[in-house]
């Protein structure tokens, strides 16, 4: 009990010294609420809004950058996503394949920027901005194959779930917190999975306690949880 | 700060209470790198590369040189895990623990990465041109009887180009070395079969008697046997195989054995001439050969030899000659002595006596383009090397893909002997012992960054040849393949011959695609052929099926035992293990880590000794004891063994580098250094176990770290892992 005791004064310590942080930390949210993450100072300022932000009926050659965005779909550049747990970053062959041919922005000091690095055969280095511990497998393909192919859902709102409003950023930033309670809290949700004809969608896996839910009869929406089990995402 | 009396009972209790207010200010922010580690996207992708998937290349380990053929899975550009390629008729998709550390080879950290030159005792960094500018300005004027090349085994297009190159020079002398080989048996081979290594069908024997052959561990082609291995375990028509392994060291297919027969060291041969006379004496038919060589050797004089006792003798030759066929096989225990030659012609002569040749021993394929054959090694090669350097007779030597300073017997003093050589070139991937000798150190690219073919001795499942590719782009830029070197090396003298090639790869595709039809791709296109090549990593070839001939064992004949050696009254056996074999690969840190499969003993060396003779000595676990032969001394801790003859102590090959890295460098002893300079009266092969030492302790004793008994296996009553011990289990041979 002596050692405990000591023990005890040593963690005691070590509360004291996180306590000030400790008192003012947050609980964790399980909500969609936004939780803005660092400002990150990128190599070039790549302009989501211009690339995925939407069309100004105004100027119908878009041609004024600072008044519309080209509504270019996310996966047209973020490629891997459908394809493979992580979403990667698209290759630098990726910007320059239309870049080459947009000559009215070719001398815009970015795109200098840009060819800079293609020119020299380097890649860009982008600082991560989404970033989850190793122990966590977010699988990207599963999320995308879900929601846009099976339910089709708009591709930035399927998104923007976890990533936000990038069709409004600059550069990406960090706007859920990504933290476990707040990847339950959607997966907790009752999520309609109903497809054409009222037959549930997806496959074993996404039920929850693996049982797929019986067709409605009356045609009227199904609803079941996200995959909740631990091992989902800690494996 | 933790005192130490906390232990993690203790903190983990005290962490139920206090913990859940320390686990609140760790809450909020689990994004531990936003915004501060880069992601390096790529400038050009091919379609395949997807972030996070997988792709998988074919190639061959090069590990060891039992060829097998393996599979790399690769993410993103880098190479993460090797695991046998199924289409293999060697492996069968499964590989050892030694060929699954060749991705420590790869990127280990003391890899060289630039061209050194010899500047007093440090090694500076020069261009390539410069090196080969250098190796040109030191061959000119050398004749090419002055030039020698020292390489391990090598097979495939490097073997035909290397000789090339000697040719291109003048220079006969290649000398092939390994240190660990089976060359005695080679020889032996040769001469009971007509062929120097027959295939051996363990899965179609009923009984397998192994004098000392470790098979399962680190004999010719181990993942192979091991599969045989498994079917003989499960039985040919309901009969379960039945493996006696005789040998004075128990190695780890004796550990699996049914019966593990120790023998005084040396007698292998006694013992089976013994069993060919009981053979005889009930009623198998011997030849006039066996009847003469067998002669005198009966159960009494067998037994006091050998150490083997009647009954068991007896078991053994019913055994025998109830079940056939069976198999002998004849490893590095029995051909290591003076008399190596006659104990595995001894041994290979029971496999005639048996019946076995022909049926469990059977011809290999016979490969169709014998220029790609494997060079084999042996250790009389660096005998030879070291009396023509210590004799000045070479001024330029090469060295490649052997490290003769590490492992030639200490008796040899070869070190010195090189540095006779005005000229020394190692190609190396590490600064080993041999490396730090040269004037010259050219970087290789790792077995997974470069080309090539390879024909493996042992061809288990028809003739093939072996394809090598990179699975990943080279880590230093710096670094080349071999190929490209000696193409290099080669177009100094004879450009015009090789212009056509810009690099070893193209040579290698020509050569390849040259001979498509005898490869088997007549009738495709090249490409199409090409690729098909490297999709499967394989070539397996149409070849004839060899023959055996029936041979005449006249003139059989063991010597005298060795008269009892008063000063070195114990034998020495230098063990072969599974992971380290003669330590080329001790700075990989999973080698060093897995524990030994007998002992569990990590990153160091021990010296076995029998308990008996340890209660003798008065030597406890953990004594360091110091084990001096005539050539030198060195000291390590003991390990209590019983699995050894009370007459010798073994210590494991492989560690005791004193250079090649911080993984190697440092850990434990080098046996070979202090083996004495005996011979095979035959073949002229180092007699590896002919050494004989004396043990002393040195009055130091350290814990022995290892994963087994008191210490390691400390379970502090909570019966985590259970034991018998043998006499409780019911044995499922008794034989
Ligand atoms: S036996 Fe040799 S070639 Fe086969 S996997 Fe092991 S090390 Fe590699």
């Amino acid at each position: 009990m002596h050692r405990i005791l000591r023990l005890s004064f040593f963690l005691m310590g070590l509360l004291v010294a996180a306590g000030s942080h400790a008192a003012d930390a947050q609980k964790p949210t399980l909500t969609t609420e936004d939780s803005l993450g660092p400002q990150v100072t990128q190599p070039i300022e790549f302009p989501h809004y211009r690339h995925a932000g939407l069309r100004n009926p105004n100027d119908p050659t878009n041609s004024d950058p600072n008044k519309g965005g080209m509504e270019i779909d996310c996966q047209y550049c973020h490629t891997y996503a459908r394809r493979s747990a992580v979403a990667g970053i698209p290759p630098l062959q990726k910007c320059i394949g239309c870049h080459q041919n947009i000559e009215s922005v070719r001398q815009k000091p970015r795109i200098v920027e840009l060819f800079k690095y293609w020119d020299a055969k380097k890649a860009v280095p982008w600082k991560k901005v989404h970033d989850l511990p190793d122990f966590v497998r977010f699988n990207h393909e599963r999320h995308i194959k879900r929601f846009i192919e099976q339910q089709n859902r708009p591709t930035q709102e399927a998104c923007g779930y976890c990533h936000g409003d990038v069709k409004e950023m600059t550069v990406a930033r960090r706007s859920k917190p990504l933290t476990m309670g707040w990847c339950a809290s959607c997966h907790q949700k009752e999520h309609p999975v109903t497809g054409e004809g009222g037959a549930p969608i997806g496959n074993q896996a996404y039920w929850y306690k693996f049982q797929k839910p019986a067709a409605d009869k009356s045609g009227g929406e199904i609803k079941a949880q996200g995959p909740n089990d631990c091992w989902h995402c800690h494996k | 700060m933790i005192d130490s009396s906390f232990d993690r009972r203790d903190f983990l209790k005290v962490m139920g209470w206090g913990g859940a207010a320390v686990a609140l200010s760790g809450c909020g922010n689990t994004s531990i790198e936003d915004g501060k580690e880069t992601v390096v996207s790529y400038v050009e992708a091919a379609d395949y590369v997807i972030p996070g998937v997988s792709v998988y290349y074919n190639s061959t380990c090069a590990q060891c040189d039992a060829g097998c053929n393996i599979n790399g899975r690769v993410r993103e550009g880098r190479v993460l895990k090797l695991e046998g390629n199924a289409a293999s008729g060697i492996n069968r998709g499964k590989m050892c623990g030694l060929g699954q550390a060749g991705v420590q080879h790869h990127y280990n950290p003391d890899r060289v990465r630039e061209p050194l030159l010899r500047n007093g005792d440090r090694g500076e960094a020069i261009a390539w041109d410069k090196a080969y500018a250098l190796i040109a300005e030191k061959l000119n004027g050398v004749s090419g009887d002055e030039v020698a090349f020292l390489s391990g085994g090598v097979s495939g297009h490097l073997k035909v180009l290397l000789g090339n190159y000697l040719e291109s020079l003048g220079s006969k002398n290649h000398f092939v070395y390994e240190a660990v080989s089976p060359a005695v048996v080679r020889a032996a081979n040769k001469k009971a079969y007509g062929n120097e290594m027959p295939r051996f069908s363990i899965n179609k024997a009923k009984v397998v008697l192994s004098f000392g052959a470790d098979f399962l561990g680190s004999w010719v082609s181990p993942v192979h046997f091991s599969q045989q291995y498994a079917q003989f375990r499960k039985g040919v028509n309901g009969q379960r195989g039945v493996l006696v392994q005789v040998e004075s060291k128990m190695t780890l297919t004796g550990a699996n054995a049914d019966r593990w027969l120790v023998v005084r060291p040396g007698t292998e041969g006694v013992l089976a001439l013994g069993i060919i006379n009981a053979l005889g004496a009930s009623g198998v038919a011997l030849s006039g050969d066996a009847a003469a060589a067998s002669q005198g050797y009966d159960k009494a004089r067998v037994t006091s030899e050998t150490g083997v006792s009647a009954e068991h003798l007896d078991k053994l030759v019913a055994l025998l000659k109830e079940r056939t066929p069976s198999l002998v096989l004849a490893g590095s225990a029995a051909e290591g002595y003076a008399h190596g030659s006659q104990n595995a012609a001894a041994i290979n002569l029971l496999n005639q006596v048996l019946g076995n040749v022909g049926k469990t021993i059977e011809a290999p394929a016979v490969l169709p383009f014998p220029q790609m054959a494997p060079a084999k090694g042996s250790s009389l090669a660096l005998k030879s090397l070291n009396e023509g350097l210590a004799a000045g007779k070479y001024k330029v030597l090469f060295t490649y893909g052997a490290n003769p300073v590490f492992t030639a017997p200490g008796s040899m003093k070869f070190k010195d002997s090189m540095g006779k050589a005005a000229f020394k070139v190692a190609f190396a991937h590490y600064l080993d012992e041999t490396a730090l000798q040269a004037d010259l150190v050219l970087p290789l690219d790792s077995a997974l960054e470069d080309w090539g073919t390879q024909v493996p001795e042992y061809l288990a499942d028809g003739a093939q040849i072996n394809i090598q590719q990179p699975l990943m782009e080279k880590l230093h830029p710096e670094t080349r393949g071999m190929g490209d070197v000696l193409l290099a090396l080669i177009k100094q003298r004879q450009a015009d011959a090789y212009k056509g090639f810009e690099d070893y790869y193209s040579y290698l595709r020509s050569a390849l695609l040259q001979n498509k039809g005898a490869l088997g791709g007549g009738g495709s296109d090249d490409d199409t052929f090409w690729d098909a090549t490297l999709t499967s990593g394989i070539i397996k070839l149409a070849g004839a099926a060899g023959t055996l001939s029936a041979s005449s064992a006249a003139g059989l004949k063991l010597p005298e035992a060795a008269a009892a050696d008063a000063q070195f009254p114990m034998h020495l056996i230098p063990s072969v293990t599974a992971n380290l074999r003669d330590g080329r690969h001790a700075n990989q840190p999973w080698l060093q880590e897995s524990p030994d499969p007998l002992t569990t003993i990590v990153w160091d060396s021990w010296v076995e000794i029998h308990p008996k003779k340890a209660a003798q000595m008065g030597i406890v676990e953990g004594d360091i004891v110091e084990v001096a032969s005539k050539t030198g001394t060195i000291k390590a801790q003991a390990y209590l063994f019983p699995g050894i003859h009370p007459d010798a102590v073994s210590i494991p090959l492989g560690r005791g580098h004193e250079a090649m890295g911080r993984y190697a460098k440092g850990f434990g002893v080098n046996p070979f250094q202090i083996l004495d300079a005996v011979y095979d009266q035959e073949t002229g092969e180092l007699a590896m176990h002919e050494t004989r030492v004396k043990i002393s302790k040195v009055g130091q004793r350290v814990i022995v770290v290892k994963d087994e008994g008191v210490i390691g296996g400390k379970q502090d009553g909570r019966r985590i892992a259970l034991s018998k011990t043998t006499d409780q289990v019911k044995l499922s041979e008794e034989i």
